[in-house]
């Protein structure tokens, strides 16, 4: 009897010891380079929680974003953990797709020092929700042709404000094979210009969730792209088309103002022959922002939930992960005490040995963020529309904008 | 003549032997102007580079071969069949459920994504095969093409004849007006190969593990967001090319053969 | 005198008749309720509602007929299907008029072989992956250093063509994908590029059919050319002519790729480009405002059975006629 009782209390004590190290498997949605992040911190991970297991689901930039909008519609086959990119964080936003960290049991608010300011307002939404934990960020710069600029006798340090950049632009913009055509431009063009004044991919609106296009920050953004277009500063060549990477190559276009992210693409295949001729600066006139961003979020529809938060946290929190992370992918991180590391004091070669990092790491302090709007990518593009017509149809800006808002205002409600 | 089918003939193929030429330049060659017309050296360093990024190819490709399979064997039996149904017989609501079948055709497809994915998901076809050609087995398409040609091709004599010598039905239909309707048959079969082929979005949200993807995603899993090895994107494409253009050979071979024995058979 | 077996083997042979054709188009009728009907369905519902899909299904909010009045006022949406009207005409009536002579000539006293290798090629379109057309036609119509600019600008300075071609010297170089007004021709180009070789397809497999003799015949009667191929090859191509054309207009109703690849997704300058399903694909998966998308593949579908029927009532009565009779 009593080596029955035995028995079943070892059975019982053997099973408790296997539910309790009942393994979980979580399913994680990113797309590249992401996916070396995952798989280079994964030991690491496991050492830490050895009954998580991880599987990572791969798909191309833009058709992840779709997946997850597809699986969060149906509710059902959700990854219990994504990665969202800046451009697309808005269309997650609404009511009941992803989980909001602020909550218990994940309490993330106690983060929010970690981190840098706009990141961590960007993964607010505008009724408070704490929809997503920042990985990585982008700040935007401007890149110049050390060779263009020296040709024209023109110096960096000659760009102060917008009005300076389109001063020098002037001198930057001439014809160099005296066909009558004007062939070497200031700037690639100036759409781009007035995305990076007006905040990027976001800030249409305020706080309170009211429509702000047609503010002084909008109208000068449209201001200075219109004098860069009259003046006919830019080459109007859209971005990630042939003629925009040969542009680069050849340096018929001396400044590109873009995120920082666009350094390794024209290191690695745009034009990686034009190694130590540039340079990167500060955005003139003071202005800081952003272009770019990657952040993690957990759905509601997860069954994972819990596991799924260790390893966000883990990889958002910890900073020597943070640091692996931006060794694989150049991405630079979130958490604010990384920057303090040696490795973003080293000059960097494809900018002839400039410590851009340094400058970056300035950058970002300053950036501002605003809590994400369900409606942002909408906004985006009527204010994109409109500077359309403003700049190619020479419409008024305080009309063009006037028509936005009333463009997006109708549009919200559905 | 000659002149101008010839030139029509480089028009078309051009982009088709450019897609080659770039499968062998290095990334950085890849979007030069102006265009490298002749082959370039980094053919070997790209194949590494695929499979280095995507181990799965190989499986990917054979993915993508069994699906379409699959899914032009279907459509070609089923779309057959109804096209022989509508074509040669006369009964009861023909008309309205073939104008029925007509109009399913005009709705815009792609909101349907989202249903699709929740069947599918609710019938535990997920990452699965099948579900990327059962739901499109019998397609009004096909249904409607083959419709036409059956109809333009078979007289309704010999039918009748076969009738009398006691065929059934369905022999009528396998042994007399299958093989009058090759071209017909390869026609639709090479639209239903290279639909499946190329079917993309579908792909997307039923497929997830990376052993499962067809082409198309797979390769598009290559497009980071900081990062994109342009390199193995493009001989990933030109490789995936290489089946669709053997079954599209065949194919036509079929269509173009069939034509000097069909017009002389029929009497 | 009546045999039993024989008797059975009638009576089975009529029943075979009368059933099997409801038998040979069931298939269809079964997949379609099993896979077609739902996301109908689904989609017919879900445009009388407002949803932003990320919450998953619970979050749908009904809002009765508001979708649609939103669209039947939205100038964003009559423009694009004022754009998709455009462009099936600029790019669908060259495909047939280009497909028809075109099948005819490689009907005619071609070798096989040469046959073979022409219509082969012509299929290649087709099969080109969307990478590969997006790349090639965007070096096609760049602007400073697009090959079509160059041509244009050669054709208008060199001596020989500057008489014809000359008026172009002020519009060059042309801007193809940055300006409104020129996209439209850009993405007519491409799809027309990119169908003229399955029509062609298409009207070839179908001039086949008909008997060497129908030609000889005709030619003993003193028929020329032109004779051969308007009033013999043309009439009896109808059943085939009205297939493509009702695939044109459904096919290019619903013209996405294109547009797509050559606008980045984007529609183009001004929205020229944007197309009825463009316009609805970035609806349902930029803006994630699935009702309205919804509700404009419905009304989508309105348009397109407005032009089906138009063209079955222009075409399609004697196109549906069985051979013989006629």
């Amino acid at each position: 009897m009593r080596k029955a009782l035995f028995v079943g209390v070892c059975l019982a004590a053997l099973a408790l010891a296997a539910w309790g190290e009942e393994k979980v498997t979580i399913t994680v949605a990113v797309y590249p380079d992401l996916d070396s992040v995952i798989e280079g911190v994964l030991p690491a991970f496991q050492a830490l929680y050895p009954d998580i297991e991880v599987e990572l689901e791969v798909a191309g930039y833009v058709d992840h974003h779709t997946r997850l909008l597809t699986t969060l519609a149906a509710g059902m086959g959700v990854p219990d953990m994504a990665a969202v990119e800046i451009g697309y964080i808005a269309r997650f936003a609404a009511e009941g797709g992803l989980v909001d960290l602020s909550q218990p049991p994940y309490n993330a608010e106690a983060y929010a020092s970690l981190f840098v300011p706009y990141a961590w307002q960007q993964a607010h939404t505008v009724d408070g929700r704490l929809i997503a934990m920042p990985a990585d960020i982008a700040p935007a710069t401007m890149f110049w042709r050390r060779d263009v600029f020296a040709e024209r006798g023109v110096s960096i340090d000659e760009i102060k404000t917008w009005e300076d950049y389109i001063e020098v632009g002037r001198r930057l913009t001439y014809d160099a094979d005296g066909d009558g055509q004007i062939d070497h431009w200031l700037v690639d063009d100036a759409a781009t210009v007035a995305m990076i004044l007006w905040g990027g991919h976001t800030r249409f609106f305020d706080q309170e969730g009211n429509c702000i296009v047609d503010s002084p920050r909008f109208v000068r953004a449209f201001e200075v792209a219109k004098a860069i277009r009259e003046a006919g500063l830019d080459a109007r060549i859209p971005a990630w088309t042939n003629e925009w990477y040969e542009a680069f190559r050849r340096g018929t276009v001396a400044t590109a103002i873009n995120g920082a992210w666009l350094m390794g693409h024209l290191q690695n295949w745009i034009a990686p022959e034009t190694a130590g001729l540039w340079g990167a600066a500060q955005l003139p006139g003071g202005i800081y922002t952003q272009r770019g961003g990657t952040w993690y979020v957990i759905p509601q529809a997860s069954d994972n939930k819990d596991a799924a938060w260790k390893l966000v946290k883990f990889l958002t929190t910890n900073p020597d992960i943070q640091l692996r992370a931006f060794e694989i992918t150049n991405a630079f991180p979130a958490v604010q005490a990384v920057w303090e590391d040696p490795i973003f004091e080293e000059p960097v070669p494809f900018l002839g040995g400039q410590p851009a990092r340094l400058l970056w790491k300035e950058a970002v302090q300053h950036i501002v963020g605003v809590p994400t709007n369900p409606n942002d990518a909408i906004a985006m593009e009527i204010v994109s529309d409109a500077l359309t017509q403003v700049l190619e149809e020479g419409r008024p800006i305080a009309e063009a904008l006037a028509e936005a808002k009333r463009l997006i205002e109708r549009r919200t409600g559905l | 003549m000659y002149l101008l089918l010839s030139l029509v003939a480089v028009v078309t193929v051009f982009p088709f032997y450019w897609m080659f030429i770039l499968a062998t330049q290095a990334p950085a060659e890849i979007f030069r102007t102006p265009p490298h017309l002749w082959f370039g050296r980094s053919g070997a360093e790209n194949y590494h580079a695929l499979i280095r990024a995507l181990p799965t190819f190989w499986r990917n490709m054979w993915n993508s071969i069994y699906v379409a399979i699959m899914a032009t064997l279907t459509t070609l039996f089923f779309c057959s069949l109804g096209g022989y149904a509508f074509a040669m017989y006369d009964f009861k609501y023909k008309n309205q459920l073939f104008a029925l079948m007509i109009a399913t055709m005009m709705i815009p497809p792609l909101l349907g994504i989202v249903p699709y994915y929740i069947m599918m998901s609710w019938l535990g076809w997920i990452d699965k095969p099948r579900a990327l050609y059962v739901p499109s087995m019998a397609s009004a398409f096909g249904i409607f093409l083959l419709r036409q040609y059956i109809a333009a091709a078979v007289p309704r004599e010999l039918l009748d004849a076969a009738r009398i010598d006691g065929c059934s039905e369905f022999r009528i239909y396998w042994n007399i007006v299958l093989p009058l309707i090759r071209p017909g048959l390869a026609t639709l079969g090479i639209v239903t190969f290279v639909g499946s082929w190329n079917n993309f979005l579908g792909a997307l949200v039923v497929l997830r593990s990376r052993e499962a993807y067809t082409l198309p995603v797979a390769l598009r899993s290559l497009q980071g967001l900081y990062t994109t090895d342009w390199g193995a994107i493009m001989l990933g494409t030109a490789l995936s090319i290489l089946p669709i253009l053997v079954v599209f050979l065949f194919a036509s071979r079929r269509i173009i053969a069939a034509f000097a024995a069909g017009a002389g058979l029929k009497q | 005198m009546s045999n039993p077996l024989g008797l059975w083997r009638r009576w089975w042979a009529r029943r075979q008749q009368r059933y099997a054709p409801y038998l040979f188009i069931s298939p269809f009728y079964i997949l379609f309720f099993a896979f077609g009907l739902f996301p109908i369905g689904f989609s017919l519902v879900l445009s009388f509602h407002s949803w932003r899909a990320v919450g998953g299904l619970e979050t749908m909010r009904w809002i009765g007929l508001e979708n649609y009045r939103f669209l039947l006022t939205d100038p964003w949406f009559w423009q694009s299907l004022g754009n998709t009207l455009v462009l099936l005409v600029i790019s669908g009536l060259p495909q047939h008029l280009i497909a028809l002579p075109l099948a005819f000539l490689l009907n005619r006293r071609l070798p096989p072989r040469l046959r073979h290798l022409y219509s082969a090629s012509y299929f290649f379109p087709y099969i080109t992956s969307t990478v590969a057309i997006s790349l090639v036609f965007g070096t096609i119509f760049g602007l400073h250093y697009g090959i079509l600019n160059q041509l244009l600008e050669y054709l208008a300075s060199a001596p020989w063509s500057r008489w014809l071609f000359g008026w172009l010297e002020g519009y060059l170089p042309i801007n193809w994908l940055g300006k409104a007004v020129y996209i439209k021709p850009a993405i007519a180009i491409v799809v027309l590029w990119h169908w003229f070789g399955w029509n062609t397809i298409l009207y070839l497999a179908g001039l086949q059919t008909i008997p060497r003799e129908v030609f000889e015949a005709a030619k003993v009667d003193g028929a020329n050319v032109w004779h051969e191929f308007w009033h013999i090859s043309l009439p009896l191509l109808r059943p085939i002519i009205f297939f493509a054309v009702t695939m044109t207009i459904i096919g290019n109703m619903q013209l996405f790729d294109e547009p797509f690849i050559l606008t980045g997704g984007t529609g183009g300058p001004g929205r020229a480009g944007m197309t009825v399903a463009i316009y609805l694909y970035r609806t349902a998966f930029e803006w994630t405002q699935m009702g309205v998308a919804a509700a404009m593949s419905w009304l989508l579908f309105v348009s397109i059975g407005v032009l089906s029927l138009l063209n079955y009532l222009l075409l399609g009565r004697a196109a549906l006629a069985r051979r013989g009779e006629e």
